[in-house]
């Protein structure tokens, strides 16, 4: 609590020979975090291990067929026993499998693009008893095959009559037009198409079918047969690659997994320092598992390489591991959010425990939505325990709510239940200006717990008359202020000797601020004023919760005197409003709590910016 | 009748809020926009997105105070 774990700064050398042994016991071990070398005149970085560059080849193979076997990803739960020969062999004999099947899918899906395109033509042709073979170019007769509209079908005739008594007409009705199909003689073909382009004439053309014998429909038949034998073949690939997928989804996981961590062996050197017969490994063991890990990396390596180890220095990048108890290390979700402390620096991670809930409750404040969010959390717990740190801040923002609940005397907007006053301390919907003064107050006790932190952070690493410079002047300021109000209001001093004595208090706190600070200091000083004055957030967000949830409970009581069908109604509308409401107070609360931390506490002590402990062998984050 | 003064009072209070709640949100949006847009490139920067976010949500509160202090002028 309050400080991260003490690190050691540990080097590794050793041969080359035993580098691979090495990468995988410190891999199992899970416990150095590397500082990556950057390429030196004295020494080059380190070459990735042979089987790096096959091992990304099978991996490659291997998330193509996840993908394409439309597996889902998910971590694998049982190990792989197997070595990596036999999973380049299997992943070889499972791609190519799948290629082939998907090979044979693309060119059935071909084939049956193509016979719909018949099935298309033939159906347009299908009334139409002339054999396909009659369609083709002749010397003495010419045909039009189209629609046109259907008023002009009788003038058709007519008009052709009149032209020729050489003709042969088919004609249908269809939603388009009239379907027609015309063989005329040729010398009369200027005549008709004059007449067709009149007629609102529309050709077609049947590319597909010319060299199909045999009427439309017998075609017809004979095509959907085809296709429908065609699905068939799809169908039964899809199901022969769904079975694949189902058969070998399990290793393909599995082997990713393996695949992904001797990929992260193998490739672990680029992180060294190395020279052509000896390599270096640069980072940081916490130490209380410092002599435990060298023991165990010695024997691994029969005691072939050195290791070197000193506790941290003053101006080291230590990688910061958080130590908190149980509980108090759900918080440390919100200094992720953020940034890690520096080494030397006091943890926050307890104080957002101990206030964040107070200030989230303070918003949000009703025992009904304190209960409902407390239930909410706890079921979402139980469903997804990976994110139960975050879980459990909102079980203890909660609670805290359901306290202030009591305190305002609030369930669900209701300040009255079955027309009695609940009891309560302070009622937030009438007593506005009380309740910005305690919103407020709490501003000023919580920045001065910010201030006292930063001054603990100085005196640790700069000595007390720097502490006080820096940060005990803002104590100075705020009694100084205080005092002076107190006496003007008691006329103990006239309006001119306030003046004087605030101007005075400004100079000295200006000055000290300069010395602790430099130019930053004094330019912060405004920004006491809006820091507290921001903690009346506090009130305005409840105030506001408060009143939504009020207006929601007065609008639904109008139906509730109602029939039946308005009393339902009035419930919809109660439900809809009050979910609405939580979903917003939550995120409000809880944002508006995190801003107060991180911006206004924050800023009075913490300069954070270290990097994680992230040690080699647990997968990275991004 | 409800006094004139009583009135403009409740208007001049309405008014401070409502500036200051455009003010805020103005200002919001361009931040948020340019926090996204970091946020896309490096992911660990949520943390001061946010914060940088909700950074003039002060505006807003001032707003919400001078318009309570308004209201409770004696009239």
């Amino acid at each position: 609590m309050l400080a991260p774990y003490r690190m050691s700064r540990v080097i590794i050398a050793g041969p080359n020979n035993v580098q691979e042994t090495a990468v995988k016991e410190l891999h199992d071990m899970k416990i150095l975090h590397i500082v990556e070398h950057s390429k030196s005149k004295l020494a080059d970085i380190g070459k990735p291990l042979e089987s790096a560059s096959k091992l990304s080849e099978i991996l490659v193979k291997i998330r193509a067929l996840i993908s394409t076997l439309n597996i889902k990803q998910e971590e694998a739960t049982f190990k792989l026993k197997k070595s990596l020969l036999e999973i380049e062999s299997t992943t070889k004999k499972l791609s190519d499998e799948v290629t082939k099947n998907l090979e044979g899918l693309k060119s059935i899906e071909e084939q049956l693009a193509k016979k719909d395109a018949v099935k298309q033509e033939l159906e347009i042709l299908k009334d139409v008893n002339v054999p396909l073979e009659y369609f083709i170019s002749y010397k003495s007769l010419a045909y039009f095959i189209g629609y046109i509209k259907s008023k002009y079908i009788l003038t058709l005739r007519e008009e052709l009559s009149k032209i020729t008594n050489e003709f042969m007409l088919f004609d249908s009705a269809t939603q388009k037009g009239i379907f027609i199909v015309l063989f005329v003689d040729v010398k009369k073909k200027e005549q008709i198409i004059q007449f067709l382009q009149k007629a609102g004439f529309l050709p077609l053309n049947f590319i597909h079918i010319s060299d199909f014998k045999g009427t439309a429909l017998s075609n017809l038949s004979k095509i959907e047969e085809e296709i429908s034998k065609l699905h068939n073949k799809i169908e039964s690939v899809k199901k022969n690659l769904e079975k694949l997928s189902n058969e070998y989804e399990s290793f393909l996981l599995a082997a990713d997994k393996f695949l992904r961590i001797e990929l992260e062996k193998a490739e672990a050197p680029l992180m060294f320092a190395s020279t052509p017969s000896s390599f270096l490994i640069k980072g940081w063991i916490p130490t209380d598992d410092l002599s435990k890990s060298i023991e165990r990396l010695k024997t691994a390596t029969k005691n072939k390489i050195l290791v070197h180890f000193e506790p941290a220095k003053k101006h080291d990048k230590v990688p910061i591991k958080l130590k908190n108890p149980k509980l108090i290390n759900s918080f440390e979700v919100l200094m992720n959010l953020y940034t890690m402390p520096l080494y030397k620096e006091l943890d926050p991670t307890f104080f957002l425990f101990l206030t964040f809930p107070i200030l989230f409750g303070f918003m949000l404040g009703d025992f009904g939505y304190g209960l409902v969010t407390l239930i909410i959390a706890l079921v979402l717990k139980k469903m997804i325990p990976k994110a139960r740190h975050f879980f459990n801040i909102f079980i203890l923002a909660s609670l805290s709510t359901m306290i202030f609940g009591l305190i305002f005397g609030e369930f669900f907007g209701f300040e009255e239940l079955f027309g009695r006053e609940i009891p309560h301390l302070l009622s937030r919907s009438h007593e506005l200006m009380p309740l910005l003064y305690i919103a407020i107050g709490i501003g000023v006790v919580h920045l001065n717990i910010g201030f006292t932190l930063g001054f603990i952070n100085e005196f640790k690493s700069h000595g007390l008359v720097h502490a006080i410079y820096a940060k005990g002047s803002w104590f100075i300021l705020q009694i100084g202020l205080v005092l002076l109000l107190y006496l003007y209001i008691n006329s103990l001093i006239n309006l001119l000797n306030l003046v004087i004595g605030i101007i005075l208090l400004f100079i000295i706190i200006i000055l000290m601020l300069y010395k602790g600070e430099g130019v930053r200091g004094p330019i912060e000083i405004p920004s006491l004023f809006s820091n507290t004055l921001s903690y009346a957030r506090l009130m305005a967000i409840g105030v506001s919760s408060v009143q939504l949830a009020m207006v929601i409970n007065h609008q639904s009581e109008q139906f509730f005197h109602g029939s039946p069908v308005m009393i339902l109604f009035g419930v919809i509308i109660l439900l809809i409003g009050h979910i609405i409401n939580i979903g917003l107070g939550l995120l409000g609360s809880f944002l508006h709590s995190l801003r107060l931390h991180y911006v206004e506490f924050f800023s009075k002590f913490f300069h954070g910016g270290a990097s994680k402990y992230v040690p080699f062998g647990i997968k990275k984050q991004n | 009748m409800v006094e004139l003064s009583s009135g403009l009072l409740a208007l001049s209070s309405a008014i401070a809020l409502a500036s200051s709640a455009f003010a805020a949100a103005w200002a919001e949006k361009n931040i948020g926009v340019a926090a996204i847009g970091a946020m896309a490139e490096k992911e660990e920067l949520f943390g001061k997105g946010l914060i940088l976010t909700v950074i003039p949500e002060t505006i807003v509160i001032f707003g919400l105070v001078v318009s309570i202090l308004i209201l409770t002028l004696k009239y």
